[in-house]
């Protein structure tokens, strides 16, 4: 016990003295992070509502898909953007392996199904009447679609919130596609599991902390828009 | 007077269970007509048709004069002269005054005749003051009086009301019949579903009389009395 109390003391203190590998890790993370869901909302959101207000064929195939996708392993994503970003492969030209663009490309595939899943839930879940008292008010498509999405702004919001929170704590893409370099590319959980296989057990507690609370504002903020 | 819409032939079925069978049946301009029939007769799927939100499965609707197609476009414009307020309306959420103007601010109109325009509404249904609350706060009858408000800020060419008295207080219905009954003055044709006789006679209306989906009845409640 006296060892996790006395790594919990110097993970205060570290957080405290905002120690600049902790820091740098927590600063990576939010960065990529937010990129990573900036770029999933912009073209999550339109493609969900699109396949929520629309019926074609095969839609239960696609919503299928979509759900199947949020199940992604995490290192699988990595594995797959990996092939292309690397050096043989169809963007090897562009050496953006082993950099925060790396890794914001791989976490915004994560997070692209997570965001078009609940996009389209939220639509999918809005009062049938809010299209139909839209046209019979004289709006054309896009400002019914409009109104739509700010009726629902909630569960869109609840959205882009749950695909953050996946991304903020996922390992896989940032390992693979960051290479956890320091002062560049380390995230704070790629920081986690390097620091404490080399035995600084207090120095990935510090960022464990910072993280947990990432996870518990991120949760409240959920919970608070989801019962809006 | 010219005709505001011609039915021929007009047939609505949904699935295979047909639910509008109108052989024929014209409404004038600057008229006030209830709509009346028994649960499931077909009042509302006429209102929709009426507004333009759902084409028939099979006959003409013509409106003023012209056959209505169904293309996007077209609709667009149509369904400018004509709005519906369904029964239970739908208010955005946001506040009454965004709810007001929303159908303003489709047609491009703003600034000041924008605000005049909702304002003047809001007061008619006796709503002045309200236009900075929330819909979502507002009690059933007062979101009744926002979406007519709503719907007479556009001064359509004619105004689809859905039972719109079903739901609310007395005090509500005696002011929305009041407004009810002066639209046509302002230049308004008014078709209204109603369960309620007394309405038909209150509003000095044609009655039509829905059964099964067809036009049974077709007459002015002053001197046929309640159908």
């Amino acid at each position: 016990m006296e060892f996790l109390f006395e790594s919990l003391r110097t993970a205060l203190t570290l957080i405290l003295a905002l120690d600049f590998d902790v820091v740098d890790a927590v600063g990576t993370s939010l960065k990529v992070s937010i990129w990573s869901v900036i770029l999933a909302a912009t073209v999550g959101i339109p493609f969900g509502v699109a396949v929520a207000v629309n019926e074609f064929r095969g839609k239960r195939i696609l919503i299928t898909l979509i759900n199947t996708l949020m199940a992604l392993p995490t290192v699988v994503v990595g594995l797959v953007v990996y092939g292309f970003l690397s050096r043989q492969g169809p963007l090897g030209e562009l050496s953006l392996l082993f950099s925060p663009a790396a890794m914001i490309i791989g976490q915004t595939v994560l997070a692209l199904p997570i965001v078009v899943h609940y996009s389209l839930g939220a639509v999918r879940g809005a009062d049938a009447r809010i299209l139909p008292t839209a046209r019979t008010l004289g709006a054309g498509p896009l400002r019914c679609l409009i109104r739509l999405v700010l009726d629902v702004r909630f569960g869109i919001v609840a959205a882009v919130i749950a695909a953050f929170g996946r991304v903020v704590a996922e390992v896989g893409v940032a390992m693979m596609l960051g290479g956890n370099i320091r002062g560049y590319t380390r995230s704070m959980t790629t920081a986690i599991a390097l620091e404490t296989s080399k035995g600084e057990f207090a120095f990935g507690l510090a960022l464990g902390i910072f993280l947990m609370a990432v996870a518990l504002f991120i949760n409240i903020l959920f919970n608070v828009m989801q019962e809006r | 007077m010219s005709a505001l819409y011609q039915l021929k032939d007009i047939g609505r079925r949904y699935g295979t269970r047909p639910v509008l069978d109108i052989d024929s049946l014209q409404l004038q301009a600057g008229r006030l007509y209830t709509l009346t029939g028994a649960n499931g007769s077909g009042k509302t799927t006429l209102l929709q048709i009426l507004a333009f939100l759902q084409p028939p499965n099979s006959g003409n609707l013509i409106f003023r004069g012209l056959p209505v197609t169904w293309s996007r476009g077209v609709l667009r414009q149509l369904r400018r002269e004509v709005t519906l307020l369904h029964q239970s309306p739908y208010l955005f959420a946001t506040s009454v005054y965004a709810n007001v103007t929303f159908g303003l601010r489709s047609r491009g109109i703003r600034g000041e005749k924008l605000r005049r325009a909702a304002m003047a509404a809001l007061e008619t249904c006796g709503l002045s003051g309200f236009e900075g609350r929330s819909a979502r706060e507002l009690s059933g009858g007062e979101a009744q009086r926002v979406a007519m408000a709503r719907a007479l800020a556009l001064q359509p060419a004619v105004l689809l009301l859905d039972e719109p008295l079903a739901n609310v207080d007395s005090e509500t219905s005696s002011l929305l019949l009041q407004v009810i009954r002066s639209l046509p003055k302002a230049g308004t044709s008014v078709i209204m579903t109603t369960h309620d006789p007394r309405h038909q006679s209150d509003l000095n209306s044609i009655t039509i009389h829905l059964e099964n989906g067809c036009v049974v009845s077709n007459a002015t409640s002053s001197h046929s009395g309640i159908l």
